[in-house]
């Protein structure tokens, strides 16, 4: 009978001591929920942010949520939309180019983040995008500095080097694809009919936009909109590229060989480097500028996205602070995330650290992260607005049109007709 | 009573509201009473024009192929001669009880650029490059077509066969003794007894086909160049990829309403003036 309740009290309590523990660890420890949309990329990222965090804070934990980037987007617009606010994540990834949109309609939705990041240590254009009426809701996140990557090994088959792709005009660009297609058969660019991304990279390579400062359309008697048009024309014709679906397609033909080079930002350097049997086979050379464009430099942006909080969040102060506390000011941190997922952070006093300095030897040895910071000092600025979106889609249905030799300037009209109808 | 309150709030109040909703304007959740504007707005919207004649190309030519089909396999498949009908009942009605996201994955890779529809069509000789599929406007439209034709023929089959197991077998047997021959038989014998079930499967086909998201959704994306955008895509993209214009794709969905009124009126009309 004794021994009996020893052990019944002894069971009592250790079943008391856990409960409590298990109270305490409750009372402090939260999980932040987090969307974004590349397991490889942000993801990646955002896990080893805080891992770093969890040192302070080891009681915390965090949960990311990984989708197909539209699906995301929609899923946030939707929920947005709906009024109801549960089931939404603490921390958001939003891209640079929707990000107005966001903000203007859902006005609230979003955690003014002004009085609590230091926004003076971010390179402005980043900042831009996340404002609205003087009020900053962004954590600047990756830069969508462009370069153009290329295999190497397929480029000096065919006779070049990778001095014959500095500061070169697109055109030139297409005379050496013609060249190599003619020596070696080789393609050079593979191209997705349902994508505007590079006619984007080569208008705001003059610093011009489907919107000017004040968010008027711009498109009718832009000059540089109608070079862009017309320079993807001579790409299209010249039969130096493979058409392909969809971004698995996409990806999968330069990754496989079956096409020799892309233009793309910093970020697809992960996706790239993750055939370990090329390494050494690939380089970085900055994006060509256009042909007879005053202003067009050989440096653009393409995406590129930034971490919001929204004002719902149930970790609300939690999420602040791990943003705050890492991505805002942790410079190790993001050399980091440079050399393990390719991630080009937009904290300028990270460019001073050790791996921005770093060559790498997958891609030949080229200082590549030097590379992308310089570029990434002379994109021009441009202001996205808040129907990119519309406008990239009225673009994507002129480029068959386009691709089969259409009339450029009548393109540009019915572009401009389609844009103006939906924006009002 | 208690059916009248949930009908009133699940179905008249949500219609009511969207015909309400169909006549304001403005960004995202701050409207206004707009009047005509959305139905002037789609007069002149390019996109709306394209969405509308791809749904209707959609029907054109899928729903009658679909329905042929169904006709011919139900035809086929009702002889109790035939060997493995089970089977082949089975096998052609399995697609419209398959995961949607599932197929649409596998179509997507047999029909993609070195997917292996293109290399069987390479390896036979039958063309020389590969077809772009999916990034071509043409053959987006059909690879769409071909999907939901598989997806959805074996369904409309089902009604075939259980229509045809009614009709009384002396028919047939009189017609044969009259020497009528098989084709006739199928023309002016199960054609006409099936006419209800016919329209019927045409008028839900219809409605179906106005509804189309999934397929041009999971397979393209609505492109290349829009040529598979449905008036469904549309009105997603209005709500919900572009800033956000809720007025106005409640106004293109009444669009999608009126439209299946008109066609599944003018497919009763013809079927009654047929019997008379």
């Amino acid at each position: 009978m004794t021994r009996m309740s020893t052990g019944l009290k002894r069971s009592l309590a250790v079943a008391l001591a856990s409960v409590s523990m298990f109270s305490v660890t409750a009372a402090s420890a939260a999980e932040i929920l987090v969307w974004c949309w590349d397991p490889n990329f942000n993801g990646a990222t955002m896990e080893q942010a805080f891992a770093r965090y969890q040192a302070e804070h080891p009681d915390d934990t965090i949960r990311v949520e990984i989708f197909d980037k539209a699906a995301m987007e929609q899923k946030l617009q939707t929920q947005l939309a709906s009024g109801t606010t549960e089931g939404l994540p603490d921390i958001v990834l939003i891209e640079d180019y929707r990000a107005q949109k966001y903000l203007l309609s859902f006005p609230g939705a979003f955690e003014p983040l002004t009085d609590q990041i230091d926004y003076s240590a971010f390179a402005p254009y980043k900042v831009a995008v996340g404002t609205v009426d003087g009020q900053s809701y962004s954590m600047p996140f990756d830069s969508g500095v462009t370069g153009y990557f290329y295999r190497s090994d397929l480029l000096e088959a065919a006779g070049y080097t990778a001095a014959d792709l500095e500061d070169i005009t697109w055109d030139r660009l297409i005379e050496i694809g013609v060249d190599i297609k003619e020596k070696t058969g080789e393609t050079l660019l593979p191209i997705d009919p349902n994508d505007a991304g590079w006619l984007r990279i080569m208008m705001q390579s003059a610093g011009t936009w489907y919107f000017d400062e004040a968010g008027n359309l711009t498109i009718a008697d832009n000059p540089a909109i109608k070079a862009s048009l017309e320079t993807y024309q001579r790409l299209m014709n010249a039969g130096i590229t493979k058409p392909v679906a969809g971004w698995t397609e996409y990806t999968g033909s330069f990754t496989s060989g079956d096409t020799m080079s892309t233009f793309t930002g910093v970020w697809m350097t992960a996706t790239i480097k993750a055939n370990p049997d090329q390494s050494g086979q690939w380089g970085v050379a900055p994006i060509p500028r256009l042909d007879g464009v005053e202003g067009s430099v050989n440096a653009s942006n393409l995406g590129g996205s930034s971490w919001y909080v929204l004002s719902s969040a149930p970790q609300k102060d939690l999420a602040i602070d791990f943003l705050k506390t890492v991505w805002g000011s942790d410079v190790d941190f993001y050399q980091e995330i440079l050399v393990n997922q390719g991630a080009l952070g937009s904290l300028l006093a990270a460019r001073e650290g050790e791996a921005y300095q770093a060559s790498d030897e997958f891609f030949g040895g080229q200082p590549v992260w030097q590379n992308f910071s310089t570029w990434l000092g002379e994109i021009p600025a441009v202001n996205y607005g808040i129907f990119t979106e519309e406008a990239d889609t009225a673009v994507v249905a002129q480029l068959p049109a386009l691709v089969n030799g259409g009339n450029v300037d009548e393109i540009i009209s019915a572009i401009n007709a389609q844009v103006s109808q939906q924006i009002q | 009573m208690p059916a009248l309150v949930l009908l009133g709030i699940f179905m008249i109040y949500p219609i009511l509201w969207s015909l309400w909703m169909s006549f304001q304007v403005g960004r995202g959740m701050a409207f206004s009473f707009g009047g005509l504007t959305n139905i002037i707005r789609l007069t002149q919207d390019p996109v709306f024009l394209r969405a509308l004649s791809n749904t209707l190309i959609f029907l054109a030519i899928q729903v009658p192929i679909m329905l042929v089909l169904a006709l011919l396999f139900a035809s086929a498949l009702n002889d109790s001669k035939l060997w493995g009908r089970g089977f082949f009942r089975t096998a052609i009605f399995l697609p419209c009880v398959t995961s949607l996201v599932a197929y649409s994955v596998i179509f997507k890779s047999m029909f993609a650029g070195d997917g292996i529809i293109n290399q069987v069509l390479l390896g036979l000789h039958i063309v020389s490059t590969p077809i772009p599929w999916l990034a071509d406007p043409f053959w987006a439209k059909f690879v769409v077509v071909a999907a939901i034709t598989w997806r959805w023929t074996g369904y409309n089959m089902i009604f075939y066969l259980a229509a045809m197991q009614n009709i009384d077998r002396s028919i047939y047997e009189a017609a044969r003794i009259d020497g009528v021959p098989a084709w006739a038989r199928f023309w002016y014998i199960t054609v006409p007894m099936l006419k209800p079930v016919i329209l019927f499967t045409a008028v839900i086909s219809t409605i179906g086909t106005l509804q189309l998201f999934d397929e041009p959704n999971l397979l393209t994306q609505g492109g290349p160049s829009d040529s598979t955008l449905t008036l469904s895509m549309y009105i997603y993209n209005l709500s919900f990829r572009f800033m956000p214009s809720f007025g106005y794709a409640a106004t293109v969905s009444y669009v999608i309403v009126v439209l299946v009124a008109i066609l599944s009126y003018i497919q009763f009309l013809v079927a009654r003036d047929r019997r008379a």
